[in-house]
C-alpha cells in the first residue's frame, strides 16, 4: 500500500516537472533571436467568454502575416505571430501581455475587449511596444499614451453620420429616443444622439427609459404612442430592444427601430421576430460579397476561401491591424516600436479591408465607412454604406 | 522598494515578475481563508469578494485622497475585514453548506453593488490606478502573512478555532464563545484577503467587477482544500501548483484548462485530504533530522 502510494506520488510528480521543463522552454526563450524575423503579439481570448472575438481576430491577423511574408516579407524579414490565449480573465491578460513582450514581440494586437486593453495598454506603454486594438471601443484606451492604438469605429464619430442619414436620406425629423438607465454604454450613446440630434435641427419628441432586464414596456410605450414621430433611436442592447419593438407592435405602431452595435446580434430577431423587420443597426465592417469592392471584396473572398465562413468585424480589423503596423514599420524603415509608433501616428487616408482609416491628432481613428444593416427575413441585410467626411 | 524590482528584471524576466507577483497575491488571499475554512471550518465561496471590498477600498483611497501606498493598502484590508464581520454573523446561525450559500451570495451582491456604483466606474471598471505593488512589496507582505498566521494558529485564539472546526458543541462547553470566534476569523481572513485585493489593484491598475465573480472564490477555495486544510505549508504548495499550473501548461495551447481539471482530479483521487492534509511538516522535519542523526550516531556506536 505505502510502496504503491510512492509510486502514484513519483507519477504525478514526474508529470509535473515534465510540464515544467517543457513550459519554461517555451517561455525561456528570450529577444536574442529576434533579428531574422518581425514578431507581432496576439493579445485576446481563445477560450473562455470572449473567445467570440478574440478567435476571429487572430485569423485574419494570420491572414495579413501570409500576405506580407508572400510579398517578401517586412524589411527582409519574416513575420510571424506570437499568440497566447487568457481566458478573457483580466489578470492572464496581463500575464500573457507581459510574456508576448518577454518574447520580443514589436507590436501587439489586442485586446478586442476595452478592458483587458486597458490593463495591456498600460504595461506595453511602459515596455515601450506598441499595441492596437482591433476591438476596443469603450473610453479610455488610447489615452493611456502614445504607444497605444485603435482601429475601430467609435460612437462618437458614427452617432452624428447616421442621424445625418436618417434625416436625409430618409426623412425622419422626429424621434422617440429610448435608453436603458443601468447601462453605461446606453447612456453615453444616448448623449451622444441627443447632440448630434440638435445638430442636425431634428427633434426628440419623446424620451423613454428602460432598465437592462426588463420584460414589460408597455408603459414606456403608452407613453410614445400619442406622439407623432418619425422612429425610434434605441440606445441598449438586443435583448430588450427585441423586446421593446414587440411592444411597438403589440400597441399597433408600425415605427422602426435605430441603434447602435449594443444591438448587433441574431438574438434581436430570434426575439424579436416580424417586430424587428426593417429595424437598423450601425457597425464598423460587414462583410458584403455583393456590393464590397477592391480590397475588401479580395479579402471577403479569400477569407471564405480560406476558412469556410464570412469574415465578421473582428477578422476585417484584425488583419487591417497587422498591415497598419506592417507599413508604419515600412514607413519608418525601423521595426523599433520608439521609431515606427511615430510613423503610426501619421497614418492617413490609410485604404484597409474594413474601410479608411485616419489617426486623428488625439490618435483616435477616424473611420469610413459606417455600415448600416437592416433585418430582413430574419437576418442582415446592408441598407447603406455610409462615409465619413470630417 | 522598486529599484530592487528594475534590478532583478537584469536577471529573472518580466513575464516570470509578473506570474510571480500574481502568485503572491494570490498566496496571501488564500492565507486568509485557509483561516476561515482550513483552521475554522467555516466554508467560504465569497472569498473573492472580500478581495475586491480590499481592491476597490484602496484603488479609492488612493485615488481620490492620495495617501500613501501602505496606508491605502492597510485600509483596503481594514475595509475587508469590516466586511468579513458583516459576513462572520450569519455565520452563528448557518453552518456548512448553508453558509457557503450565503457567502456565495454576499460575493454576487457586492459583485452587482461594484457593478452599478458610479464611484467604481460600474460596468466599464475603474482605470488610472497607479502602479505601486512592486515583487518586494507582495513577498515582505506573503512572508509575515505567513508568519502572522502561524503565530495565530498556534495561540489559545488559535486553538480555539481548531476546536471549533472539530466540534462546536464541545467547545462552546468548554467555554469558548464560538460567535466571537467564527467572526474574529471571517474578520482577519478577510483582512488578508482585502491586502491581497489591494496590491492586486496595484498591480493590474485597472479592476472590474468580473474579476471577483464566483470562479475566482472558488478558485481560491480550490488553493486551500487542494494544498490541504488546516495547513499553512499546504495552503503555500496548494496555492503555487494551482496559480503555475495554468503558466507552465500553455505548450498545451487549447487543451490547457483541460489538462488543469485533470491534475486537480489526479491530486484529488491520491490525495483526498490535500496535498499536506494531515501531514504536521514542523514533525516530519524533526522526524527527518532526528532519524538522520540517529543514522550517523549508530556507525559510531
Amino acid at each position: 500500500m505505502y510502496r504503491k502510494k510512492k509510486l502514484t506520488a513519483l507519477v504525478v510528480g514526474l508529470l509535473f516537472v515534465f510540464a515544467v521543463i517543457t513550459g519554461c522552454g517555451g517561455g525561456g526563450q528570450d529577444t536574442a533571436g529576434g533579428d531574422e524575423v518581425i514578431k507581432i503579439g496576439f493579445l485576446g481570448a481563445k477560450t473562455g467568454t470572449h473567445a467570440a472575438y478574440g478567435v476571429p481576430t487572430l485569423k485574419g491577423m494570420q491572414m495579413a502575416v501570409e500576405d506580407i511574408n508572400a510579398a517578401g516579407g517586412l524589411l527582409g524579414k519574416q513575420v510571424v505571430i506570437i499568440e497566447d490565449d487568457h481566458r478573457s480573465q483580466s489578470s492572464e491578460g496581463a500575464t500573457v501581455t507581459q510574456k508576448l513582450i518577454t518574447k520580443g514581440v514589436v507590436a501587439i494586437v489586442g485586446d478586442p475587449t476595452t478592458g483587458i486593453t486597458k490593463i495591456a495598454g498600460e504595461i506595453a506603454q511602459s515596455a515601450g511596444v506598441v499595441l492596437l486594438s482591433a476591438g476596443a471601443v469603450g473610453e479610455g484606451v488610447v489615452e493611456i499614451g502614445d504607444y497605444i492604438y485603435r482601429n475601430t469605429l467609435l460612437d462618437k464619430l458614427a452617432a452624428p453620420v447616421v442621424t445625418k442619414y436618417l434625416k436625409e436620406e430618409l426623412g425622419w425629423e422626429k424621434v422617440a429616443l429610448v435608453t436603458s438607465t443601468n447601462n453605461d454604454y446606453s447612456v453615453g450613446l444616448s448623449k451622444l444622439f441627443r447632440n448630434s440630434l440638435a445638430e442636425h435641427g431634428m427633434e426628440i419628441v419623446t424620451e423613454q427609459s428602460i432598465q437592462d432586464g426588463d420584460q414589460s414596456f408597455s408603459a414606456q410605450v403608452t407613453a410614445m404612442s400619442g406622439k407623432q414621430f418619425d422612429g425610434i433611436i434605441f440606445t441598449g442592447y438586443y435583448t430588450e430592444g427585441a423586446l421593446f419593438m414587440k411592444e411597438v407592435r403589440a400597441q399597433g405602431l408600425d415605427h422602426v427601430m435605430v441603434g447602435g452595435d449594443g444591438l448587433l446580434a441574431p438574438a434581436l430577431w430570434e426575439l424579436g421576430g416580424d417586430a424587428v423587420e426593417g429595424s437598423m443597426v450601425y457597425t464598423g465592417f460587414e462583410a458584403d460579397p455583393e456590393g464590397a469592392t477592391g480590397k475588401t471584396l479580395d479579402f471577403i473572398k479569400r477569407y471564405q476561401e480560406k476558412y469556410g465562413e464570412l469574415p465578421d468585424m473582428f477578422a476585417a480589423q484584425g488583419y487591417d491591424a497587422v498591415m497598419l503596423i506592417a507599413d508604419a514599420i515600412a514607413a519608418a524603415g525601423s521595426d523599433d516600436p520608439a521609431e515606427f509608433k511615430e510613423t503610426l501616428k501619421q497614418t492617413a487616408d490609410w485604404q484597409g479591408v474594413s474601410g479608411t482609416i485616419t489617426f486623428g491628432p488625439d490618435r483616435e481613428p477616424i473611420k469610413s465607412p459606417v455600415y448600416l444593416l437592416e433585418v430582413k427575413d430574419g437576418g442582415w441585410t446592408i441598407k447603406a454604406v455610409i462615409p465619413v467626411d470630417l | 522598494m522598486s529599484m530592487l524590482d528594475d534590478f532583478l528584471r537584469q536577471f529573472i524576466n518580466p513575464y516570470y515578475i509578473q506570474v510571480l507577483m500574481l502568485l503572491g497575491i494570490y498566496l496571501i488571499a488564500a492565507l486568509g481563508l485557509h483561516l476561515i475554512t482550513g483552521v475554522t471550518g467555516q466554508l467560504s465561496f465569497g472569498h473573492a469578494a472580500f478581495m475586491s471590498v480590499g481592491a476597490y477600498g484602496a484603488a479609492l483611497i488612493n485615488l481620490h485622497l492620495d495617501l500613501p501606498f501602505l496606508i491605502c493598502l492597510l485600509a483596503g484590508g481594514l475595509l475587508a475585514a469590516l466586511a468579513g464581520v458583516f459576513v462572520g454573523f450569519p455565520s452563528m446561525r448557518l453552518a456548512g453548506d448553508y453558509l457557503g450559500i450565503a457567502t456565495l451570495g454576499f460575493g454576487e451582491i457586492l459583485r452587482v453593488v461594484f457593478m452599478n456604483l458610479e464611484i467604481t466606474g460600474g460596468a466599464r471598471g475603474l482605470a488610472g490606478i497607479p502602479r505601486e505593488t512592486s515583487l518586494l512589496t507582495i513577498y515582505v507582505l506573503v512572508i509575515l502573512t505567513i508568519f502572522a498566521l502561524h503565530r495565530l494558529q498556534n495561540s489559545r485564539f488559535g486553538r480555539a478555532l481548531v476546536a471549533i472546526r472539530e466540534d462546536e458543541i464541545a467547545a462552546e462547553c468548554m467555554g469558548i464563545k464560538s460567535l466571537w470566534y467564527k467572526v474574529g476569523a471571517f474578520a482577519i481572513g478577510s483582512f488578508f484577503a482585502g491586502i491581497a485585493g489591494g496590491l492586486y489593484a496595484h498591480l493590474l491598475q485597472y479592476l472590474n467587477p468580473g474579476d471577483f465573480g464566483f470562479a475566482r472564490s472558488f478558485e481560491l477555495l480550490c488553493f486551500v482544500v487542494l494544498g490541504g486544510l488546516g495547513s499553512i505549508p499546504g495552503t503555500v504548495l496548494g496555492t503555487t501548483i494551482l496559480t503555475l499550473a495554468p503558466e507552465v501548461l500553455r505548450f498545451s495551447s487549447e487543451y490547457r484548462m483541460m489538462m488543469y481539471g485533470l491534475l486537480m482530479v489526479i491530486m484529488m483521487i491520491f490525495r483526498p485530504r490535500g496535498l499536506l492534509g494531515g501531514v504536521d511538516l514542523m514533525r516530519l522535519v524533526k522526524r527527518v533530522l532526528g532519524s538522520r542523526r540517529r543514522g550517523t550516531a549508530t556507525p559510531a556506536g
